[in-house]
């Protein structure tokens, strides 16, 4: 960094608007109908991110009204027990997968590029798949229950319950399928948002200045990475089960249903915790500015964050105590889930103790703030009570736990979610609320809502089930039942009435001032409402609170006194800087609107969607359109020239990210890899489960392996070791190419071939559950391998027409990094597959 | 990227010897356990050894501190409550029954 801090002297007026016109002429959406197709800008992308997902959130809404219906009275004739299956199952899904992660990404994508001092999104076009596929995906699932089609097997769908036998018809496949290319879609935006934190940040702004809203986000996303796979590995078992045969779960041919449980509760547990922080980070963020202070424990906070995210991946037993668990598995968990309170507390008595500190003001947000901390303490003491064993056997599927999950989901999650709705409305829509319907909401949801679920605690106490769908007068249910109905009823007015508050406020309401709440943080010092470009230059922050360091410092930023603030290179251009200091590192160049996200959404989503209606082909055709689109979109990026480095502004001559060894492109393969590297990680776990305690195992026979393959897949590691490395080094040097590209693709033949060896030994995947983890572990190198040898064509092609050269290096990197993934996993996923055979 | 690994480091370690001994105790209630081998002090080794690596990780977070302050200080702030998981969270190896 070349200046600490921008420069005070006045400039003319009409340089920031000049700089303004500029800027939003190049990155602009495309004004027609089309450009919401086309779009990439993050403004565009939250903002149907978040109406899509308030819309979902909508119609989990009214499942919920008619479960409540339903339960109103005993002996109901509201719904039939298929439909009330059907209702509460989807009523699960929608909230869980439709609702809640969309909605904090929509939140995160809307604020993020503000809050770091960034103009966009590390991958604007991803974050634009991302949407599509969620529209795509979340949309065939709705659809699927308008027709009668809704899986009906609860949101955890149990095998045997959903296996065909049990649940026939493709009730349990949408969920299954829909389900998944969601996942896509978090996992895609999940790998957006960390590139974004770790590299795209105002220049100074280090990992102690970044916004405490980006570190928990940040720590979210990582989350997303690590806890989803598992689920995806699941889906995949139970819906390959479920279409071919194979038995994963099916007792008498090897498999066990318990290892569902493990692989949805991997995900499911964390999962909790990927719902709660972010709301975490909005309460971190807005009570400060509420109580006129700063954050109390910054450093501990992002300590608990990180300690919570890691410790709520050892809790995911806890689901299953009453599965017949030894005693120690129970006790390793029981003391895991009361380890949780301790840094969940540490957030806690920091936000109290930032009240203490302060002089609160009562605002609409802090309103929803306190319903906050008076339900989540509620809901997490009730969560400890669950992790104490006998207690968990005595409620186990009872009310009692619906009641405890919807205070924390509800209280730690949607209440602090409309505070940061109320709070940024200024922001997002540039706007300041005039209709005061917002407070009459607030008295009528928080009562009403701990009307509603103290009532179900109690009915849970006394032993009513959950997924029952009625119950008999002289149960001793019905007056709790009564109470609660009604409460909710209440409780969906008030929500109904925010949205409409939010609604009329963002189209109607007067104009208002820039940071009507005296924030400190930067995305206050944008234009509001926020424009496509975010700011006029990239900001130079001294501190955490920039806004409070220098008032004028959004001044500085429009007329242009940043970092970047030229638009005469007529680019989308933003800046990198290093992870942990924050210093100007790169120049990167983003991508500009374009209809390749949603086209690539539309074939992803075919091809998971085809499969429903046993459209095979189409399913096999859309894969292809995959690929060629994929690689379509990649081309289009890079530059066939080197361009040196470029004039950054405050005399930094930086050079472009494509001109740089370590693109985000690499970052985001290194994020995109520890995803896959879980999911395979999670299909060894399946397959070491199966083996341990798996009745009907061992089977028949282990497979030998051939000393053929052996050699083969030793000898192909290594060629597809060497032919990348060999071709970075080809590249560097200006030498040929093209026989390091063949040396690559030959290795990740013969380590197919080895692959193809397993299938071939053992040709019946539908006998045994050996058999059938045995194809997707050889699976698992096919497709790896595969897409090896389509990136080092690529790279050769690329090479070809003058896209690399020793500077523009980067994408050879990337081609080295999948190239020793897929060796790496290859080597360890045949020797898994060999090596019972050797030792039997 | 190195920032990232020593803040992450020491608590994944915790996560990875938790799994490694749950995994363990999974294994010696199985058919695969030898039938004269207890199962007890073979646990309570890998708990010795999980504690071991976490108070190893808390050591080289301070013995190579980061050239960044925060980072050094939230990260030794992790590595310690990784060390007090290891110890609280694998416990139930002292007494527990194993199989039951």
């Amino acid at each position: 960094m070349t200046d600490a801090r921008p420069s005070s002297v006045s400039q003319p007026r009409g340089k920031a608007l000049r700089l303004h016109r500029g800027l939003a002429r190049i990155w602009g959406s495309d004004q027609r109908f089309r450009g919401w197709l086309t779009t990439s800008n993050n403004n565009d992308i939250g903002t149907l991110f978040l109406i899509v997902a308030t819309s979902f959130f909508v119609i989990g809404g009214i499942l919920a009204m008619l479960i409540r219906t339903q339960l109103a009275t005993p002996d109901s004739a509201f719904m039939a027990p298929q439909v009330y299956s059907q209702i509460f199952t989807m009523h699960g899904t929608v909230m869980m997968f439709l609702f809640a992660i969309p909605f904090f990404e929509a939140m995160s994508m809307l604020l993020l590029p503000g809050m770091l001092g960034t103009r966009d999104l590390a991958f604007p076009r991803l974050g634009a798949y991302g949407l599509w596929v969620y529209i795509f995906g979340g949309s065939a699932v709705i659809i699927a229950m308008l027709m009668g089609l809704a899986p009906d097997g609860g949101w955890f769908m149990y095998p045997p319950l959903s296996s065909a036998a049990f649940s026939p018809g493709i009730g349990a496949d949408v969920w299954l399928l829909g389900i998944t290319s969601i996942e896509v879609s978090a996992i895609a935006t999940a790998i957006e948002v960390i590139v974004t934190v770790l590299r795209y940040r105002a220049a100074g702004m280090s990992l102690s200045r970044m916004p405490i809203f980006a570190w928990y986000i940040l720590v979210v996303s990582v989350m997303i990475l690590t806890a989803f796979p598992p689920m995806i590995l699941g889906s995949l078992l139970l819906e390959v089960e479920r279409a071919l045969n194979w038995p994963f779960f099916k007792v008498e041919n090897g498999g066990d249903p318990l290892l569902w449980q493990h692989l949805f509760w991997l995900f499911g547990h964390p999962e909790v915790y990927i719902i709660f922080l972010p709301a975490a980070g909005v309460i971190a963020t807005i009570l400060p500015v509420m109580a006129r202070t700063n954050l109390l424990g910054y450093g501990w906070v992002v300590a608990a964050a990180v300690s919570l995210a890691v410790l709520s991946f050892g809790l995911w037993v806890h689901h299953m105590f009453t599965t017949g668990i030894p005693h120690i598995g129970l006790a390793f968990f029981s003391a895991a889930s009361t380890l949780v309170a301790v840094p969940t507390s540490v957030m806690i008595f920091s936000w109290i103790g930032t009240l203490w500190k302060g002089r609160a003001r009562m605002e609409l947000p802090m309103l929803w703030i306190m319903g906050f901390f008076a339900t989540f303490v509620i809901g997490g003491l009730t969560g400890v009570m669950l992790a104490v064993v006998p207690f968990n056997w005595q409620v186990h599927d009872t009310h009692f736990v619906v009641a405890h999950l919807h205070y924390v989901l509800i209280g730690g999650y949607v209440f602090p979610m409309v505070a940061a709705i109320y709070y940024f409305m200024p922001l997002l829509t540039g706007r300041t609320r005039f209709f005061k319907l917002g407070e009459v909401a607030f008295w009528l949801v928080v009562p009403s809502f701990h009307i509603t679920f103290l009532s179900i605690h109690m009915a849970g106490l006394l032993g009513q089930r959950r997924r029952t769908w009625t119950y008999d007068a002289d149960q001793g249910w019905t007056a709790l039942n009564l109470v609660a109905s009604v409460a909710s009823f209440v409780m969906a007015i008030g929500f109904a009435l925010i949205i409409l508050d939010v609604a009329v406020n963002a189209f109607v309401a007067v104009r208002g001032r820039r940071n009507p709440w005296g924030a400190g943080t930067l995305e206050w010092a944008a234009a509001i409402p926020s424009p496509a470009y975010g700011f006029a230059s990239i900001p130079i922050v001294q501190g955490r609170y920039p806004l409070h360091d220098d008032p004028d410092l959004a001044l500085h930023i429009a007329r242009g006194e940043g970092y970047l603030g030229d638009a005469s290179r007529n680019r989308r251009e933003t800046l990198i800087v290093s992870t942990a200091r924050g210093e100007p590192s790169q120049v990167v160049v983003l991508p500009g609107n374009s209809v390749l996200p949603f086209l690539l959404a539309l074939v992803t989503s075919t091809s998971f969607l085809a499969p429903l209606f046993d459209a095979y082909i189409v399913a096999g055709l859309a894969l292809v359109g995959v690929v060629a689109l994929a690689l379509v979109w990649a081309w289009g990026l890079g530059a066939r020239a080197d361009e040196g480095h470029v004039d950054a502004g405050h005399g930094a001559k930086l050079p472009l990210a494509s001109e740089s060894p370590d693109p985000p492109g690499w970052w985001g393969s290194v994020f995109l890899l520890l995803a896959d590297g879980v999911h395979f990680g999670s299909l060894l776990f399946g397959y070491a489960f199966l083996w341990t305690v798996a009745p009907n195992w061992p089977p028949h026979s282990y497979l030998q392996a051939q000393l053929w393959a052996v050699i083969l897949a030793l000898t192909g590691a290594l060629a597809l070791t060497a032919g990348p490395r060999l071709a970075v080094r080809a590249i560097a040097t200006g030498g040929a190419v093209w026989p390091t590209i063949a040396l690559g693709i030959v290795g990740a033949l013969a380590l197919a071939i080895a692959a193809a060896s397993v299938i071939l030994d053992r040709p019946d995947p539908a006998s045994h559950a050996y058999d059938a983890t045995l194809w997707l572990l050889a699976g698992h190198v096919g497709l790896h391998t595969f897409l090896s040898s389509i990136m080092l064509f690529y790279l050769a092609a690329r090479g070809a027409a003058g896209y690399a050269s020793p500077a523009r290096i980067g994408e050879a990197g990337i081609v080295r990094l999948w190239a020793d993934f897929t060796v790496a996993t290859g080597l360890v996923a045949l020797a898994a597959a060999w090596l019972p055979g050797a030792f039997a | 990227m190195i920032e990232i690994l020593r803040l992450s480091l020491p608590i994944t370690v915790w996560l990875t010897g938790f799994s490694a001994v749950y995994a363990l105790q999974g294994l010696s209630c199985s058919r695969h356990w030898p039938a004269d081998l207890e199962a007890r002090p073979v646990l309570l080794a890998a708990w010795a050894v999980a504690f071991v690596l976490q108070l190893i990780a808390l050591i080289a977070v301070l013995y190579a501190p980061s050239p960044v302050r925060f980072v050094q200080t939230t990260a030794t702030a992790l590595a310690a409550t990784a060390l007090v998981a290891a110890v609280w969270t694998m416990m139930p190896v002292l007494a527990a029954s194993a199989c039951l």
